[in-house]
């Protein structure tokens, strides 16, 4: 087996998942090759030193307090508003809320719009008879002339 | 019945709204979550508050609670999404917690006590104190993602295919994470290991 091949199995060494004749060929050419001793044993030997690093443990109460903070909390799940049904019909008929209320707004304004419109035209013509009233006024003083 | 079936059950009784379930699993959990939490954050009693969250989240997660996975690949996703916030949380507000004014690799400054395996010689308790402190930063620097698959692998004894599930990444990344972590840990540990 190549040194290469041997080095991409340093994993699975470590961790237990080769097979037996696997790990044998492994070991085999571990101990007999200059090159990768120094490799594995810098590699295994790291991962075997940091399980030297040894737990802490829960301070006397811990159970105690976090049950304790749990009756500060609401009950199992969440109030019936955070129901996932519950939430979505809310949603939905938030949706068809603003949607309705969206189109009544959107008529409402048409509505007055052709009201002033209609106002519009309405002022429009009186103004138009106005201003036909004064020109004739014009028109009759030019007759004098 | 396996811990993982009996886990499996204790949740769908904490499911049904019984406390006594959810304390058996607090006592059965706590000093993995918490250990956790604190080789990834290095802050022993902001590892107990947030180990007290983790539980909280389990408790209000348990409607929603399915028994697909197993329990404890779930448990370590919300652990792994608390310390996530915890330093989302630090890096926004840029917290300094007791801890942090002290030397976060060191265990003795949290006023917690290791479980006492050091010899009574002070020469070889001074190089212990060291080497942990050692480890804990070289653990401590890793990017985030190795880190928590060092822990849950060399700690906590959790396979690929679990680490990969609490990850959410593939198990060939799972296992690049590790190879990747190790390299590193070489290095930053060269000369302390024979």
């Amino acid at each position: 087996m190549s040194c290469r091949a041997i080095r991409e199995q340093f994993d699975e060494r470590l961790d237990g998942r080769l097979a037996r004749s696997q790990e044998a060929a492994f070991d085999a050419h571990v101990a007999a090759c200059p090159d990768c001793r120094p490799e594995w044993r810098a590699y295994a030997g790291a991962w075997e030193i940091i399980e030297r690093q040894a737990g802490i443990e829960p301070s006397f109460g811990f159970v105690e307090r976090t049950l304790r903070r749990l009756d500060e909390q609401p009950t199992v799940g969440r109030s019936w508003f955070w129901q996932p049904s519950v939430r979505w019909v809310t949603l939905a008929a938030a949706v068809v809320a603003l949607s309705v209320g969206g189109w009544a707004e959107r008529e409402r304004r048409q509505e007055r719009r052709q009201a002033e419109l209609y106002a519009h035209v309405q002022q429009a013509d009186y103004l138009e008879d106005f201003d036909v009233i004064a020109n004739l006024d014009q028109i009759e003083g030019g007759n004098h002339l | 019945m396996t811990p993982s079936d009996s886990d499996v059950a204790l949740m769908l009784r904490v499911r049904d709204g019984d406390a006594d379930a959810f304390r058996e699993l607090v006592e059965r959990h706590q000093r993995a979550v918490i250990n956790t939490i604190h080789r990834a954050i290095g802050d022993a009693w902001e590892a107990e508050d947030l180990a007290q969250r983790v539980f909280l989240q389990v408790y209000r997660s348990a409607k929603r609670y399915q028994p697909t996975a197993k329990f404890t690949t779930w448990l370590f996703t919300i652990t792994r999404n608390t310390i996530l916030n915890e330093h989302r949380r630090r890096s926004r507000h840029a917290a300094e917690s007791l801890e942090a004014l002290q030397d976060p690799a060191d265990p003795e400054s949290t006023g917690w006590q290791a479980p006492d395996t050091t010899s009574p010689d002070p020469a070889q308790e001074v190089i212990e104190s060291e080497l942990k402190k050692k480890i804990m930063e070289a653990v401590q620097e890793l990017p985030e993602a190795q880190r928590t698959a060092v822990i849950l692998c060399r700690y906590e004894g959790l396979s690929y295919e679990e680490i990969a599930q609490v990850l959410r990444c593939s198990v060939s990344a799972t296992k690049s994470l590790l190879h990747r972590a190790r390299l590193t840990l070489k290095e930053k540990l060269r000369g302390y290991y024979q």
